[in-house]
């Protein structure tokens, strides 16, 4: 699935934050190009700007240095042909789980019957048909986090942004939710094709990427660039993976 | 389990997501479909009796079975997996309906006009059930697995709970 167009491109990228004690640089030089239909994962440890990273690539903040070009323009504002699934679910409590969904559409122009059908749509893609007027406290982590990712993918961006997406769950809630995952991005059907996940473990960037990019820390910069060559299901315990996991590991140490 | 009259008793599911469920039946399937329970539990990180907690739901739910110190998936187990995302519902919609509990609460939704009843109604009936449980955990469980399975919905802004109609 990786021999689509140019997607972005981030070139040079270094950004600073100001801070009392003085300016923290926490991205250095950093470039890549992530191509259409590529599942992309950042893996570094945490300080290496991997959440500023997604941030810039959505259009919410302004590198200190360097630029962001989608589709060959420079991204100036907010990216609305991105859209972004959070750690921390991001939902408002006093919403259904539906009008959650529908909000994230009102602002890319759709008439209220057009949100109605689009979310519907989504809310049966993620599994959850059957809550649609539960509100979020009455929903486990898993089923928030399937909001969260609806909400996203109802809009049908050209890239979805994953900042930890299952980081917040119980560990097998998130096998749940990473198996579910990738029977949504393998449907040829799906609208969305380009992924750009931010993960702090390397086994789930390996059992989910194409492509991994390694980030060493303080100041984020890429240590790696690989291309994770297995079929999928990918398998923890076989030899394969277990190299790559080594390889990665060793760049980030 | 039958008691001496006729009259069945009933259990209620742990206190577990469906999710978790899903989890652990992947997790299994990518072991070779079987694992030492001891060595599932200090893998997860999870407490013991948290890790047994999920495999009783999931095995209420007859996904897995327990033989010896072990647990295993089942072919329904299997068939959930190999499902897509909506077909693994109705599977689980049907697995559902054999859970006496939930077939009871069917019952008795059915004999309530619309197929529905107020949330202090059904507290009631599961206090009159399952009078050792405590009725509203087992009111919450019913209506996340309801709404998973689509057997059950529940409106939290009119309390009522009722049997989903629109069947897929």
């Amino acid at each position: 699935m990786t021999s689509g167009q140019i997607l972005f491109e981030l070139e040079n990228l270094t950004h600073r934050f100001r801070l009392p004690q003085g300016d923290v640089t926490v991205l250095q030089d950093v470039s890549f190009k992530a191509r259409e239909g590529e599942f992309i994962a950042i893996v570094g440890p945490s300080g290496a700007g991997k959440s500023t990273i997604l941030r810039i690539i959505n259009g919410l903040l302004r590198p200190s240095e360097g630029h962001v070009l989608y589709k060959g323009k420079p991204l100036t504002s907010t990216n609305l042909e991105a859209a972004m699934v959070f750690q921390s679910f991001a939902l408002l409590p006093w919403l259904t789980v539906a009008e959650n969904i529908e909000l994230g559409l009102e602002p890319r122009g759709l008439d209220v019957a057009m949100q109605r059908k689009r979310a519907a749509m989504y809310i049966a893609k993620v599994g959850l048909e059957g809550y649609e007027e539960a509100y979020p406290r009455e929903l486990s982590g898993g089923m928030k986090q399937r909001v969260g990712l609806a909400r996203a993918l109802a809009v049908e961006p050209e890239i979805l942004l994953m900042d930890e997406p299952f980081s917040s769950l119980d560990a097998l809630t998130s096998i749940n939710l990473r198996d579910e995952l990738l029977d949504i991005w393998a449907d040829r059907d799906f609208p969305v094709n380009t992924v750009v996940m931010v993960t702090h473990l390397i086994e789930e960037a390996i059992e989910l990427a194409d492509r991994v990019l390694v980030l060493s820390s303080k100041p984020g910069q890429i240590a790696g660039d690989l291309t994770i060559d297995l079929p999928r299901p990918r398998r923890k315990r076989d030899k394969a993976f277990s190299e790559y996991v080594d390889k990665i590991f060793s760049l980030i140490a | 389990m039958d008691k001496p009259g006729g009259t069945k008793t009933l259990e209620t599911l742990p206190q577990i997501g469906i999710s978790e469920i899903l989890g652990l039946v992947e997790l299994l399937i990518s072991k070779g479909g079987r694992e030492d329970i001891y060595k599932l539990a200090s893998e997860l990180q999870m407490e013991f009796g948290e890790t047994l907690a999920v495999i009783r739901a999931a095995e209420l739910l007859g996904v897995v079975h327990t033989p010896g110190g072990d647990v295993e998936v089942t072919e329904v187990g299997n068939r959930v997996s190999e499902a897509g995302i909506s077909d693994r519902k109705s599977i689980i919609h049907d697995q559902l309906m054999t859970v006496p509990l939930f077939k009871t609460l069917v019952q008795y939704l059915n004999e309530n006009e619309d197929h529905e009843a107020l949330r202090d109604e059904v507290l009631e009936k599961l206090a009159e059930l399952i009078p050792n449980e405590n009725a509203e955990q087992t009111f919450l469980m019913l209506v996340n697995w309801g709404r998973y399975a689509e057997l059950f919905g529940y409106n939290d802004d009119s309390e009522t709970f009722y049997l989903d109609l629109e069947q897929n």
